[in-house]
């Protein structure tokens, strides 16, 4: 290449970074100052592995839509959400925002399912200036990030969603406790760091690892995992799960006859209507999960909240999936930014959230600097086939089941 | 010892269903040179019919292959008539890929608008239960489906090794320009051959259903492992499935619990790699004239 071609190449290079950076700044400024409806632009996975949470997500989306269009609107804007199918794929979650934004010029993006699809997303908002408060991007990759736009919607952070458990367990009588442990975890950035840190808790209260392992998530069959797991005996099981292994898992542990004394299911067992429906109702007793939301709670907003889902879905309070609560939290949380401050603009949002405490229906929510926040999970517990919430014992409505009954009790 | 040999037992299990869901996909080869990527759409099609005569009207899956085998068997000699025979002998081999992965995104389609994409699961009485062998367990589903894989296979094999119309497919997949001229109507043989590997699915989604949980998104998976089954197994050849179908489960679960689950995908693709260099054209396949 010669040095005039050279120049010729640098220069073109020079101009479309900056007009991509004015680009970028005049997209994130200019929205919000319309008159028409207000469009927040949303991924969400109808199919591939998050298709389940996904469609809670979307349910809390739109019931959100709904109860604040009949309410006069944002700002007396109709909200108009649009929602777009990411298939649970990384690549595709990142050509969506980078279409709602530059392509639909949404106002506003709220974020998708799952720590793997929201650090991609949430890098892309950073890039065009937009927040990015999102309900279910809680895993520690999202949070290295160091991006100030995140806002992680729930009360913690996922990676201490196994914390309430931990505790729990030890502060039984040392003769209650379990002495050896086993960790089979998916190998997803939700998953496996609360498994690791669950398993490091463990370890240095003295209870043995006798097994751990990553299984990759186009991994149908569990069974020989599970017999695997069975073989070494352990009295409990911290099983890294999203939904489906979840359920695969619990199916082999029948299927293999082994009923753990404890078992603890991050995620896939939260699941109030599909965990039952996949595994069975009687083989639920005595699981245990996190949870950030429960029908009782008395958090800002929940009995309004309930009796809007209810009237829009039907079924009952016990049926709702927490990923719809955690979806609508979102919506409260920008609602409550704009009646504040009086604005939607995405640099006013980014700075508000950044101070105070904000009342959902995950309870009041304040976050570090990178969207981290600063509360705590609950530790919810499968009970006469309905999903409790058992520790800590300022929220618990049941007195934790342990150790586990055995298969269909 | 003992986790080694139950990991055989549920691998060996396991591979049973695989080898009845390549069946049908090496049997579509074998007669059409149709590489049909639409197998796995139509076994999850299977599955979600099985799924619905079980929670609408309570028939066991076992017992409703009999009324969804007939049904897909009709459904593959239509889809075989509007999309495949229309396509040249000479470029059929390429072009079906793309016309059966046009089919599998359009039951794709079809089922998550009827049925949404939720995680499905045919949870019947005896799903999670097992049989005590001399220590050694075996869940009674996969056994069930095992035998009824082994049942459909044999019975394929019977039809194509004893029959009238198995000589015509055997004649026809030996030398279709030849079969035509001794008076085989190669195009309906096509179409029943086709509507068969569509039967086989239905049977095959019935038993997935049961030891899975299925959406309609999971052919993706499915289509993904049968394709190498029957590459292993050797093109066309259905011995050569089913046992690249048993070989492919328990090296699978051998590998889980003896290595790491990690490795163990990967450990396949490598055996086969290895087979393949020593024989290109799988375990039981031809080798083309003229090949070395």
């Amino acid at each position: 290449m010669s040095q005039r071609m050279f120049k010729a190449v640098l220069l073109l290079l020079v101009i479309a970074a900056i007009a991509t950076a004015v680009a970028a700044t005049a997209s994130a400024t200019s929205r919000g100052a319309g008159a028409g409806p207000i469009k927040i632009g949303i991924s969400l996975s109808a199919s591939g592995d998050f298709s389940d949470p996904g469609k809670a997500a979307k349910r809390g989306y739109l019931l959100w839509q709904s109860v604040v269009n009949s309410h006069g609107g944002l700002l007396g804007r109709q909200v108009q959400l649009k929602i777009v199918d990411d298939a649970s794929s990384p690549n595709q979650v990142v050509t969506n925002y980078q279409n709602l934004i530059t392509r639909d010029h949404v106002d506003l993006v709220f974020g998708p399912f799952s720590t793997l699809l929201t650090a991609p997303a949430a890098r892309i908002a950073n890039r065009y200036g937009y927040a990015f408060v999102e309900p279910s991007g809680g895993g520690p990759a999202v949070f290295q990030e160091k991006l100030p736009n995140v806002f992680f919607a729930q009360p913690a952070p996922v990676i201490n969603c196994g914390d309430p458990f931990t505790k729990f367990l030890l502060s039984l009588p040392k003769s209650q406790r379990p002495k050896t442990a086993a960790y089979p975890s998916l190998d997803d950035p939700f998953s496996s760091p609360i498994a690791d840190r669950m398993r490091s808790q463990f370890q240095a209260a003295g209870v043995k690892t006798v097994y751990k392992t990553i299984y990759p998530p186009e991994t149908t069959d569990l069974t020989p995992i599970v017999e695997k797991v069975a073989s070494n005996h352990p009295d409990m099981v911290v099983a890294g799960t999203q939904s489906e292994d979840a359920y695969a898992q619990v199916k082999a542990m029948v299927q293999l006859k082994f009923s753990p004394k404890f078992l603890f299911l991050s995620n896939g067992a939260s699941s109030p209507t599909e965990f039952p429906d996949k595994v069975g109702k009687k083989n639920t007793t005595g699981i245990f999960s996190c949870g950030d939301w429960f029908p009782n709670s008395n958090a800002p907003g929940n009995n309004q909240f309930i009796a809007a889902y209810l009237k829009k879905y039907g079924g009952n309070a016990y049926g709702i999936d927490s990923g719809s609560a955690e979806a609508y939290a979102v919506g409260q949380i920008i609602q409550a930014v704009a009646k504040k401050t009086g604005s939607i603009d995405n640099k006013t949002i980014i700075k508000t959230l950044h101070s105070g405490t904000w009342p959902t229906v995950e309870g009041n929510l304040s976050w570090d600097r990178y969207g981290s926040p600063k509360g705590s999970d609950l530790l919810v517990e499968w009970i006469g086939g309905r999903l409790v919430p058992v520790y800590p014992p300022s929220v618990a409505l049941h007195k934790p089941v342990v150790p586990k009954p055995g298969w269909g009790r | 010892m003992h986790l080694f040999v139950q990991a055989c037992i549920l691998g060996l299990l396991t591979g049973g269903v695989y080898a009845l869901m390549a069946s049908g996909l090496t049997l579509a080869f074998g007669i059409m040179r149709v590489i049909n990527v639409a197998q796995g759409a139509l076994i999850v099609l299977g599955a979600f019919l099985s799924y619905t005569l079980f929670t609408r009207f309570q028939i066991d899956p076992f017992v409703g292959v009999f009324v969804i085998a007939p049904a897909m068997f009709v459904l593959g000699v239509c889809l075989q008539l509007a999309f495949l025979r229309v396509l040249r002998e000479g470029e059929r081999e390429e072009l079906s890929l793309l016309v059966t992965w046009a089919i599998a995104l359009g039951i794709e389609g079809v089922l998550s608008y009827v049925y949404d994409t939720t995680y499905r699961s045919t949870n019947t009485g005896y799903a999670n239960r097992s049989w005590d062998v001399g220590g050694f367990l075996f869940p009674e589903v996969r056994v069930f489906a095992f035998a009824l894989s082994i049942g459909i296979i044999a019975l394929l094999y019977v039809v194509l090794a004893r029959t009238r119309f198995g000589r015509s497919v055997r004649a026809t997949v030996q030398n279709p320009v030849s079969a035509r001229l001794l008076g085989v109507d190669a195009a309906r043989v096509s179409a029943i051959g086709f509507g068969l590997s569509a039967a086989t699915a239905a049977a095959a989604g019935a038993v997935f259903g049961i030891v899975f949980s299925f959406n309609p998104g999971s052919h993706y998976d499915l289509i993904s492992r049968l394709l190498t089954i029957i590459v292993l197994g050797g093109l066309g050849s259905l011995g050569g499935a089913v046992l690249a179908a048993l070989f492919m489960g328990t090296a699978e679960a051998v590998f889980q619990v003896e290595i790491s689950p990690t490795w163990s995908p990967l450990t396949f693709f490598v055996l086969l790699i290895a087979i393949l260099l020593v024989r290109p054209q799988g375990l039981f396949g031809v080798a083309a004239r003229g090949s070395a």
